[in-house]
């Protein structure tokens, strides 16, 4: 099982890239769960994918008719309505969405349960991709456990570049013991945004995995609201491809049973 | 206490002519693979031979104990079309039902030996069963199918086994699993169904005093470091998620974890609800600040408040009695606050006599604040929470009880409560024991008009700190000034100048109030 957490600034393009990659990763066969952490962004919409529950709705529901229950058992109930109510099956991949934050109320307990249920389910995949906001809640409150790669996206911009400095400290504070945290340059034009970059991921010893372009084609499906996975082979999709083996590269991919 | 059994056991009726497999003993080789590790493994729609139960079909699980020498060890009937007839892609009904018995094994064990089908049912590799009861969903991998699984017999010996290695309680175990849709809408509806209800009925004549343990909660230690939860039949966790089934079924997964079993102990108070075991309990979890804990007591070392509480109660002495404010309720209560100002006091694990963080499953427990009166002391709670809770308040009291349409000060309060003739009017007697334990304020109240007259109110006054009432409160003298809004007796207009007087956000200890005239008016009068 490989789990790798895209996270960026938002508007850097990190939804774009998720999405790209959970496309191409399910292409190549691998047994994929893809996961939208993001309450902002709409990895679903990128992916043309048409979401069920989220996991945010369950958990509300779990809140109100907990007390109703009896003696059933209240892990099985929300582990069903997960399986069946929160995660949306296409032909090539699962797709979680965690949805709003909590509401008022003692989370402890759902949260507990989530964190139990999660575990078990994610460990039967392959590939996890998670598209999450730059506040890494879901790691934070320890829904999701861990991730073995993190890969930030930023554009050319100084607040771009200064989330991913935060990233970095934050993901390390969090004990998220992930194994190495990579740098995505987006929409990167012109030599000095270039320059910039290289010498940011120097200083801060976050790994520069690619540079990516500006690519018209993603701006005009996005505008549409056609998922970005219908691009052509294009310089885009190329890296993307190449980011995607690196990330799940050799025998990282196998599930262990 | 006998257990309640409304619906006989016995074995189901198989019609003479269902096309059935029947198949008994011990299996030793199995074309799947045995192992938690397969716990939560999705089975997706593209790799599924076939759906049993779930959305489209009717589906259930049914444990039931009989006598050992009606139970045929090892034996598995199948009735109706098995996997090797069935169409790929496509769902089925499904039941799957188990006779157990044992020495010790009883009708009050079933639901916990049930619940443990999904645990086993999960190690089989290819095979993903999902939810309880009448809910459940089951899915069964193409793979396993390719591997040589044919036959829901080979499910049931395996499954059959793991009930038998990992309960070793069970002397003998016998599995009936059906396809066929007549006979399992017909089993649902006249047997399963009916066990089910019973048993919820069980659930709620289960008291403290039918147990052996209770169980803690933790989880919210680390906002709440001295709160402990403690959980038991008659009183559920303060955030309202954790019944006792819930600690009971947690503390069996990881009995070191954040729900452990607390044993009772000796019953030291049977109305507060009071046990030795949890009080050593409460001392060593909250670091020897708490040694004493009452489970059903409003103001004698009642149960630490967390931070998580789903409603708040708050003692009112003007009224000599309390109000309940949940989570959700924005307006200040007739005491003047708000809930989050209450909680804000109350919360982070503290034991305040006078307030109490509660979950509002507790309002269903027979044993609700039994010490301090029950729902005869309650006076106040808002609109929204009663209609919640109002089939749990009895008959006789629940339209004495106000809400915010009624009462939205201490002063309406009181009217209301004199109108309505509430008990803590003339005095509360706790149904537990028949007990009197308040004396009432209604003849008291005009002893404060003739001393208001008089106008040294205070002085006959004992002391009284606002924010604790302390547990002896409730024998103190009931002409006592109104508080947190404190009135003065009204100086007359002829006064030159006066005074305005604005209290805000304070705590006050008054020992004494004198308030005279100036001399030379003579003592006003009626």
């Amino acid at each position: 099982m490989v789990v790798i957490a895209v996270t960026g600034k938002g508007g850097t393009g990190k939804t774009v890239i998720s999405a790209l990659l959970i496309h191409f990763l399910s292409e190549q066969g691998k047994k994929l769960l893809a996961v939208d952490a993001d309450p902002d962004s709409n990895l679903p919409d990128a992916l043309g994918v048409n979401p069920r529950k989220t996991l945010g709705e369950i958990r509300e529901v779990f809140q109100v008719s907990r007390d109703d229950m009896g003696t059933m058992n209240k892990e099985q109930w929300l582990e069903g309505k997960i399986y069946s109510e929160a995660i949306t099956e296409t032909d090539s991949y699962d797709l979680l969405v965690m949805g709003r934050p909590e509401g008022e109320g003692c989370y402890c307990f759902a949260n507990n349960l989530l964190r139990g249920v999660l575990r078990k389910l994610m460990r039967h995949y392959d590939v996890i991709v998670i598209d999450t906001e730059a506040g890494l809640e879901h790691f934070s409150r320890g829904t999701i456990s861990n991730a073995d790669y993190i890969v930030v996206v930023t554009d050319m911009s100084k607040k771009g570049l200064a989330t991913a400095k935060r990233i970095k400290e934050l993901s390390q504070e969090l004990k998220i013991n992930f194994k190495k945290i990579y740098l995505v340059g987006n929409r990167i034009m012109g030599g000095t945004a270039v320059e910039i970059i290289k010498r940011f991921s120097d200083e801060e010893g976050i790994e520069l995995l690619d540079l990516l372009p500006y690519d018209e084609k993603i701006v005009q499906l996005d505008m549409k609201g056609d998922p970005v996975t219908l691009i052509d082979n294009s310089e885009y999709s190329e890296k993307i491809k190449k980011i995607a083996s690196i990330l799940v590269g050799g025998n990282n991919g196998k599930n262990e049973h | 206490m006998g257990v309640l059994i409304l619906v006989e056991r016995k074995k189901i009726e198989i019609p003479a002519d269902a096309k059935k497999v029947e198949s008994v003993g011990e299996e030793t080789e199995f074309p799947f693979d045995i192992s938690p590790m397969y716990e939560g493994e999705r089975i997706r729609k593209g790799d599924m031979y076939v759906e049993l139960g779930g959305t489209e079909q009717p589906g259930f699980e049914l444990v039931m104990a009989l006598p050992v020498d009606e139970v045929e060890d090892m034996k598995v009937t199948v009735v109706g079309p098995d996997l090797d007839e069935m169409e790929e892609g496509k769902a089925y009904p499904y039941a799957m039902i188990y006779y157990v018995a044992g020495s010790q094994v009883e009708v009050d064990l079933e639901p916990v030996i049930e619940r443990r089908n999904h645990d086993f049912q999960n190690y089989l590799e290819g095979y993903m069963h999902l939810n309880q009861r009448y809910d459940i969903w089951i899915r069964l991998g193409k793979g396993a199918i390719k591997k040589g699984l044919k036959s829901l017999v080979q499910i049931a010996k395996a499954t059959m086994m793991l009930f038998k290695n990992e309960l070793p309680f069970i002397e003998k175990i016998e599995a009936v699993y059906v396809t066929d849709a007549d006979l399992v809408n017909k089993i649902l509806n006249e047997i399963a169904m009916p066990i089910y209800e019973e048993r919820d009925a069980r659930v709620e004549a289960l008291h403290d005093e039918d147990v052996d343990e209770f169980y803690s909660c933790t989880l919210c230690q680390s906002f709440a470091p001295t709160n402990v939860c403690v959980v038991s039949p008659d009183r559920p966790s303060l955030c309202g998620a954790i019944s006792w089934f819930d600690g009971r079924a947690a503390a069996k997964v990881d009995p070191e974890g954040p729900n452990r079993a607390i044993p009772k102990g000796e019953l030291v108070d049977p109305i507060g609800g009071e046990y030795s075991g949890v009080n050593e309990f409460a001392k060593e979890e909250s670091g020897g600040e708490y040694d004493r804990v009452k489970l059903h007591s409003f103001f004698e070392y009642p149960h630490t408040s967390c931070g998580c509480f789903e409603v708040i109660g708050f003692y009112m002495p003007e009224v000599d009695g309390i109000g309940w404010v949940h989570r959700g309720y924005p307006e200040p209560a007739p005491n003047g606050l708000p809930f989050s100002t209450m909680a804000g006091q109350t919360g982070g694990g503290k034991q305040i006599a006078g307030f109490l963080g509660v979950g509002i499953s507790y309002f269903r427990s027979k044993k609700f604040i039994q010490a301090d009166g029950g729902w005869y002391r309650v006076v106040w709670m808002p609109k929204d929470l009663k209609d919640r809770v109002s089939k749990y308040i009895p008959d006789d009291i629940r339209d004495k009880i106000a809400t915010e349409e009624d009462a939205g000060t201490i002063d309406e309060l009181k009217e209301f409560l004199q109108k309505v003739d509430h008990p803590v009017v003339k005095g509360v007697v706790r149904p537990v024991d028949g007990k009197k334990i308040t004396e009432g304020w209604e003849a008291e109240e005009e002893v404060v008009e003739e001393e208001v007259v008089e106008e040294e109110v205070a002085e006959a006054q004992p002391q009284m700190v606002q924010q604790v009432p302390a547990p002896a409160m409730q024998q103190m003298p009931m002409g006592m000034p109104q508080l947190p809004q404190l009135q003065l007796p009204q100086l007359p207009a002829t006064s030159a100048g006066g005074i305005k007087l604005v209290i805000k956000d304070a705590k006050i200890y008054i020992d004494k109030i004198v308030i005279k005239k100036p001399e030379k008016e003579k003592k006003g009068g009626k």
